[in-house]
């Protein structure tokens, strides 16, 4: 190396030296921005749901108690335990893709881990007022299946909703067409195909049945989603009508049944608004399901019909801004196997009031008495009571209220 | 047959002879009905005596905004709590966000009261500024503007008319302006308070000076603690006037008009706000004569 050379080097590090120097001062960080991409980060909302919970049932009871053949365990899928319960902390993200799509993700995260709630994408901008969905989604049959618990009027969903579609509701992978039609009136009919259900009406699997029954699983997709709904104003009440079919296979382990179901539904809504703030909003669903298909607990198995049929009716009251309080009546009135009733109408009563200090925070208090549960090999049903005081808290993106 | 089809043929071309304006709230209905004359068909979705912030997501409202081909809102998240929805579920790609049918006025405006830091610690704060540029009248003739501008690009074919409309409706506009500020004028320093911060631009015109609100933060309910130090601020300031909004309970109002010398008015935000205010010019009239009367 010659002498310049040494000089020139020196010369380019005194001159480098202070450049690197102010690179490292926050003020002459330009490059980075250059680059920034943080204007396209997703809506991102974290809802967190906690509980404390206390029922006449220990928890280890819990698991001898069912309705309709289904376990109780199975209904409780928040505020399970008695005493605290952090039932999950749900993570969303929300944004355009391009021109052509939106894309949505739901989280789950709870102790035990991490459940993708739904992942899909939306089409935003199909001709003729069609819209495509693909992906994991709450399915839009009835009114409640398609609302995430924190949307929910109470701290759990109705009887009907659990034993008829499972405490998920119809929520698999499947794609679903969706079209507004051009009515002087609100008029959406939707169509959607998923791979199965969420067992207790829709489960599809391969399994030996204790009778030593092959049973081979349904060709998938085989669940078909389908429903009607309307919707007026009469002055500043709103009503809605909405008439939903679920049909398809129905081959389930737990139950050792092999044939299909299909679930009817009607739901009614009737919201009254008296101001902003303060409402009052009648709301029922009736439903019907038909089972038809093999019981596999006895050899040879039995062809077996089952149509059991429930409903619940409810109403909230919105006070202001901050104050909600509403009731719920839940029953299971009918419940048939092969033409004989055999059982009494199983109840539920429910009581809620809540408190919401804004619009990002609330605690809810409420109070259910049900005698709709069988414990093993008993006839009557045992006497349930639950109370549950609930806090929900929501952190980022504005979650625009449905209605 | 032939005939019916014929019929719903002409029917149909006969509905699509003008452009569907869906918007949020009555003073943009009012001013798009202005500027477009009978080349449009006008559907506000909001009612103006109710708070802008809540707007009911009614399955009506989807309706409409499905049938849109062009949909004009006020902006700066005001609408956020109820036309996301609105937009997604309508299925109509004319009016998604960045189209052409898609005309947000508040990008047309510069905010005042953009906060320099933003938590909900806060309340619910509007991060992007002030939205309710609406009570403003200064400001109208930017918005027509941008009205008149959207509706060329959407029909250029009726230019004329639109610019039209625009020149006619301006020069009346600058007529009511000036005989505004003459009325406006001796209230030039006089101090109030607002329940929310939703006259902020009518007063920042008028250099009227606002000392407090009601609720102790945006979005957030008054509570006793805040209303009796906002006792001693007003008797302090000597504030005159409680400004006090259509759609939020106005006990604490009068409790504090009981309290202090600040005597309580009810304004209008919004056209058809109160019944005075049944035109974007009586909105005006209706805010600047309870203020003067």
């Amino acid at each position: 190396m010659s002498k310049s050379s040494i000089f020139k080097s020196l010369t380019l590090g005194t001159l480098i030296l202070p450049v690197l120097l102010m690179a490292q001062d926050s003020s002459y960080t330009s490059y980075s921005s250059s680059f920034n991409q943080s204007a396209f980060i997703p809506d991102i909302a974290l809802i967190v749901d906690m509980s404390y919970t206390n029922r006449n049932v220990k928890d280890s009871e819990q698991e001898n108690l069912s309705l309709l053949g289904n376990a109780y365990p199975d209904y409780v899928e928040f505020n399970s335990n008695n005493g605290f319960n952090l039932n999950y902390a749900e993570l969303t993200l929300h944004s355009d893709v391009d021109q052509l799509f939106v894309l949505d993700g739901v989280f789950h995260f709870n102790t035990e881990g991490v459940e993708i709630e739904e992942a899909y994408f939306t089409t935003r901008a199909l001709p003729l007022n069609f819209k495509i969905k693909g992906g994991k989604f709450k399915s839009d049959f009835g009114r409640i299946n398609s609302q995430h618990q924190h949307v929910w009027d109470f701290a759990d969903a109705p009887l009907v909703y659990t034993s008829f579609l499972s405490a998920e509701g119809i929520n698999n992978i499947g794609l679903q067409a969706q079209w507004l039609a051009p009515t002087p009136w609100y008029m959406m009919a939707g169509i959607e195909l998923f791979q199965s259900g969420n067992g207790t009406s829709f489960s599809n699997e391969s399994f030996t049945a204790i009778n030593n029954q092959e049973v081979e699983a349904a060709t998938a997709p085989n669940l078909v989603v389908a429903y009607l709904k309307n919707s007026i104003d009469i002055d500043d009440t709103t009503l809605i009508l909405g008439i939903n079919v679920a049909t398809g296979a129905n081959k389930s382990e737990a139950n050792q049944f092999d044939g299909s179901s299909t679930v009817y539904d009607i739901d009614f809504t009737s919201k009254s608004y008296f101001d902003s703030y303060s409402y009052l909003t009648f709301q029922t669903e009736v439903m019907y399901r038909d089972m038809d298909g093999d019981n596999l607990n006895s050899l040879p198995s039995i062809q077996d019909a089952y149509n059991q049929a429930g409903l619940y009716a409810q109403l909230v009251y919105a006070y202001d801004q901050n104050w909600r309080t509403g009731i719920r009546y839940d029953t299971i009135f009918k419940d048939t196997l092969n033409d004989t009733d055999n059982n009494t109408p199983l109840n539920r009563y429910t009581v809620m009031a809540e408190y919401n200090p804004s619009e990002f925070t609330r605690l809810r208090a409420q109070y259910s008495h049900s005698d709709a549960f069988l414990e093993q090999g008993e006839i009557t049903p045992r006497n349930i009571d639950e109370f549950i005081l609930e806090l929900n808290i929501a952190i980022g993106s504005h979650g625009a209220h449905s209605f | 047959m032939k005939k019916t089809i014929l019929l719903l043929l002409i029917l149909s071309t006969f509905v699509f002879a003008n452009i569907n304006v869906v918007v949020s709230y009555p003073f943009i209905g009012a001013l798009t009905a202005k500027i477009g004359g009978d080349n449009v068909n006008v559907e506000t979705l909001a009612k103006g005596s109710w708070d802008p912030h809540f707007v009911v997501p009614r399955p009506s409202l989807i309706r409409k905004v499905a049938q849109a081909d062009l949909l004009i809102i006020n902006g700066a998240q005001l609408e956020i709590g109820w036309m996301p929805p609105l937009i997604n579920k309508s299925s109509n790609a004319r009016i998604q966000p960045g189209s052409k049918g898609f005309l947000d006025l508040s990008h047309s405006l510069t905010l005042i009261n953009k906060p320099s830091s933003v938590s909900r610690s806060g309340g619910d704060i509007h991060p992007d500024g002030n939205p309710h540029f609406s009570t403003d009248p200064y400001l109208i003739p930017i918005l027509a503007k941008s009205i008149a501008n959207r509706l060329t690009l959407l029909d250029p074919t009726n230019r004329d008319v639109y610019t039209q409309n625009y020149q006619t409706f301006i020069t009346h506009w600058d007529t009511k302006l000036e005989a505004w500020a003459k009325q406006m004028k001796p209230l030039e320093g006089t101090k109030v308070v607002q329940y929310h911060e939703l006259y902020n631009y009518f007063l920042k015109r008028f250099h009227l000076i606002s000392v407090g609100n009601i609720e102790p933060l945006p979005g957030i309910s008054p509570s006793s603690r805040h209303t009796l130090t906002l006792i001693t601020q007003m008797n302090e300031d000597k504030v005159s006037y409680i400004l006090q909004d259509v759609y939020h309970n106005p006990k604490t109002a009068k409790f504090l008009q009981g309290k202090t010398s600040a005597k309580m008015l009810r304004l209008p935000h919004d056209v058809n706000a109160v019944h005075e205010a049944d035109s974007l010019e009586h909105l005006y009239d209706t805010i600047v004569n309870e203020l003067t009367r």
